[in-house]
């Protein structure tokens, strides 16, 4: 029904993913936030959209005049750790977070120069130590107002609370403890506003936390529904047709069966990544992350519903399917990230998609209202521990000769753990039908060890050296039609694009790299238009926004996250950082630490085209 | 004839030392930076005393080498001739010759005295209720917290104790006086170590605790035995048989001495098996 009905309005008009979705949504959704995303004066939540387009249709600026970018101006945010995530617009306000200690500043676009409120939490210190990779938080989220709560920021503090704050004052509304850093559990994940719920993820998999998302009501922080990524089948939530399209990847009682006695019970599969939700089907989709603990042989079976792609009811939790891409993980190929939404004709029909690069280096598209595989092929073709995924089946094909087994030296496995994608979001130009994703180009050897200590007594653990992939460097940049799997096309970068991309219909992407330039590409070709040379590398998103009639772009600078780990903890060795410090140890001679936005705009007049 | 003399003036400088040194030679040990109650960079640990023991015996002068990475100081140090002796491995460790065992322990049950807990094997309903016990990775104590379905349960708390320290890349370092002192402070209700690493802790806690031997008759799931009572030897490289030889003496020699050294430590030291005999 649903596919029909949306085929028609396609057919009738040429609007973005949106707008389409907008139509058909249901009286009870958060309307007005899809509303408030669809205009050009804001950037209301992290992926831009429920479709996570993070597509503008603005052509203000464009591949014409984008050259004359100009520093509009710019704020530091007083932390020096790693920057993820963007800021969000909305209402002419700029809402800008940091990562721990989670600051939030209010900025007004009429009077950028002036703070209007800002926000310091008390929190924890204990959790910066708990947190693997650098102190990160990938942003905010806005509710616009409702009848019994008014227009509210939420921040996902390192210390595992989630804090709703009143958007006009910047006062504490409630606080929830989702996540006891005490178990390992922090949060950095952007929580994300769905009806009148905000969902919010978990992180520590490396710390044996058994993952699970949670939906909170907005007006009073509430719980809605909690749904685990292991376990019995209740507390995973499946639905009583769970994967009935797809039975062949499971189904009913393998949270338990496909572990070893309780190991479930630690078993990872948080997911801190990014969200996406569809109005018309009132589904929401993410993916779970890594089985704990990281020594595979510790925990023989699937480790199901780790490393999990998503759709669940977001009114109960409920999951109607859920795809496990990379069965009995030994990679630390946590699947978390980029979930984008897209309408596109497959086998002669428009059918809703959903397309996940994975951090295992293989892109999965798949019919998003019953989760089949569409599409499932490798991001690059450097990609070694899988030949292939079998389409029927959905397994991947392995090769044992990138296996991390115990008694096995694994050399020149690809992708390295950071995966050949990892949390940046990525942007879907829905004219030109392609995905725009910054990747990492890293590969690894994996030295697991067991030494004899004394009185029966060993040391277990594993080395891990990572490097520049076969191309030589360590991103790149790829423009990818997620249907045919053809890549339009790639550039190399020197470093890896971490924070992902934004797309215009100006014909451009945008995109920040580890070095610490805000570059412009021209969306057809690829071709290098514009660049600037921020103050510290970027490992977060750039943004789009109109004020005063005018385009802006902005973007966080403020390396660090985990390919900047080396930097933030002043790290010489080069298996520090789980293996980053040598992939990155260049890095030191491009960029240092220091956190802020910079806003850029094109000045009428000074165009020379 | 110019050219010799020098050879000859340098010879005489630079073995100048060692001259004296054939006097009272060096034994080398290797010992750990900071593994305690092992051994300290300021001798402060029981094989730093023992090491000095067997030095004396020798007639030789002590000379510490100290490593920082436990996993790695056979082959990166005595393999490699930065020094001659480790003092304290598992009698029969293939990597290196062991002299006849020294002393023979176990693992240990602790707990604090006034609660009274009755904890003498794996079935020891304590364990099943207790909400916190502190044990060191990849010991017997995990094979069997494993076996007897407390392993998961006790995950989180057990990366607490490194600080939530990944083992990949690092090496993760449990302190063994802070395993002891959780059980001292109330925090666990149970530690589960090895005796020798934990006595001194034991012995000297504000808090009294007791102290048990577990009996060595535990079993995996499978069937398989884990090992609880070890005997620890002397260790040399492998082609160091006349260095051998002359530790086995001391041992056989000194055992009375070497027992008051590990008593006064607290140690609690076991009957050698019948079949203990060296593996060299």
């Amino acid at each position: 029904m649903q596919i029909s009905r949306f085929a028609k309005q396609v057919s009738t008009t040429a609007l973005v993913t949106a707008a389409a979705l907008a139509v058909s949504s249901s009286a009870q959704a958060n309307k007005e936030l899809e509303q408030l995303a669809k205009q050009n004066t804001n950037w209301v939540m992290q992926t831009k959209d429920y479709g996570s387009t993070h597509f503008s249709e603005m052509i203000d600026i464009n591949a014409n005049n984008v050259k004359n970018l100009k520093v509009a101006w710019s704020f530091s945010t007083g932390v020096l750790n790693g920057h993820e995530g963007g800021p969000l617009v909305v209402d002419g306000i700029m809402y800008v977070h940091t990562p721990y200690p989670n600051n939030v500043f209010a900025i007004s676009l009429d009077e950028p120069d002036k703070i209007l409120w800002q926000f310091k939490p008390k929190q924890n210190p204990a959790a910066r130590a708990v947190a693997c990779c650098d102190v990160v938080n990938r942003g905010l989220a806005y509710a616009p107002a409702g009848k019994d709560y008014p227009a509210t920021i939420f921040l996902n503090q390192l210390d595992g609370h989630v804090v709703a704050i009143n958007a006009k004052t910047g006062e504490v509304l409630w606080k929830m403890e989702n996540s006891d850093i005490a178990m390992g559990s922090t949060l950095t994940v952007a929580p994300f506003v769905v009806k009148d719920k905000v969902i919010v993820g978990t992180s520590g998999a490396e710390l044996g936390v058994r993952g699970y998302a949670t939906a909170y009501n907005i007006k009073d922080g509430k719980q809605a529904w909690r749904v685990y990524a292991t376990g019995p089948d209740e507390d995973i939530k499946l639905s009583k047709d769970f994967n009935s399209a797809n039975p062949h990847y499971g189904q009913f009682g393998l949270g338990l069966k496909t572990w070893e006695g309780d190991a479930w019970k630690i078993g990872g599969g948080t997911n801190w990544g990014w969200y996406a939700y569809d109005s018309d089907l009132e589904m929401l989709y993410y993916g779970s992350g890594n089985p704990a603990p990281w020594n595979e042989t510790m925990r023989p079976g699937d480790n199901k519903w780790t490393m999990t792609i998503w759709g669940r009811d977001v009114n109960t939790g409920e999951a109607k399917f859920g795809y496990q891409k990379t069965p009995h993980d030994e990679w630390d190929y946590a699947g978390v990230n980029y979930m984008g939404l897209s309408e596109q004709m497959v086998d002669g029909k428009m059918t809703k998609l959903l397309t996940h690069p994975d951090r295992n280096g293989l892109v999965y598209t798949l019919n998003r209202e019953n989760g089949s595989l569409v599409n499932a092929f490798k991001i690059d073709d450097t990609v070694n521990w899988v030949k292939k995924v079998d389409l029927k089946t959905g397994l991947p094909i392995r090769d044992p000769e990138y296996s991390t087994h115990m008694d096995h030296q694994a050399t020149g496995i690809c992708p390295s753990a950071m995966g050949y994608h990892n949390q940046g979001i990525e942007s879907y130009d829905p004219n030109k039908k392609l995905f725009f994703m910054g990747t990492n180009h890293i590969c690894m050897d994996w030295e697991p060890f067991m030494l004899p200590y004394r009185a029966g007594q060993f040391f277990v653990g594993a080395t891990l050296n990572m490097y520049p992939g076969p191309k030589g460097t360590l991103g790149q940049v790829k423009a990818m039609n997620a249907v045919t799997g053809k890549m339009e096309w790639e550039v190399q970068e020197k470093f890896a694009v971490w924070g992902g991309t934004t797309a215009t219909a100006g014909d451009l992407v945008f995109y920040g790299t580890l070095d610490g330039y805000i570059k412009a590409r021209h969306s057809k070709t690829g071709e290098e238009l514009w660049k600037f040379k921020l103050p510290s590398g970027v490992i977060g998103h750039p943004i789009t926004y109109k004020h005063n009639n005018k385009q802006y772009v902005a973007i966080y600078y403020g390396v660090g996250g985990w390919p900047g780990v080396g930097l933030v903890f002043d790290l010489a060795d080069p298996t520090a950082g789980l293996g980053a410090v040598g992939a990155f140890k260049e890095l030191a001679h491009y960029t240092q630490m220091g956190g802020g936005v910079m806003v850029f705009a094109w000045e009428r007049g000074n165009e020379s085209t | 004839m110019k050219t010799s003399t020098r050879i000859v003036a340098a010879l005489a400088l630079g073995f100048g030392f060692s001259t004296v040194q054939a006097e009272q030679p060096v034994l080398k040990v290797c010992t750990a930076e900071n593994e305690m109650p092992y051994s300290n960079k300021n001798g402060e640990g029981f094989e730093n005393k023992l090491a000095q023991y067997v030095a004396e015996q020798l007639g030789r002068k002590l000379e510490t080498v100290s490593w920082t990475d436990p996993r790695y100081f056979i082959r990166d140090y005595l393999d490699k001739g930065l020094c001659d002796v480790v003092m304290g491995v598992d009698a029969g460790d293939p990597r290196l010759l062991t002299t006849a065992p020294y002393y023979r322990s176990g693992y240990v049950f602790i707990s604090r005295e006034k609660d009274g807990l009755d904890l003498q094997n794996w079935d020891s309903p304590a364990l099943k209720q207790a909400q916190r016990i502190a044990f060191a990775p990849g010991s017997p104590a995990e094979t069997m917290l494993r076996a007897i379905g407390r392993y998961n349960d006790m995950f989180n708390y057990q990366q607490e104790l490194a600080g939530f320290k990944s083992k990949r890349n690092q090496y993760v370092k449990y302190d063994n006086d802070k395993l002891v002192n959780e059980v001292a402070s109330g925090k666990a209700e149970i530690a589960i170590l090895w005796g020798p690493a934990a006595a001194r802790y034991v012995k000297t806690s504000a808090t009294p605790l007791t102290m048990t031997v577990i009996p060595d008759n535990a079993k995996r799931a499978d069937g398989e035995k884990v090992g609880l009572h070890y005997s620890t030897s002397i260790g040399v490289r492998k082609n160091d048989s006349a260095l051998l030889g002359q530790l086995n003496k001391i041992i056989k020699d000194g055992q009375d001495n070497i027992e008051a050294l590990l008593e006064a430590e607290g140690i609690p030291l076991l009957d050698q098996p019948e079949t203990a005999v060296s593996m060299n």
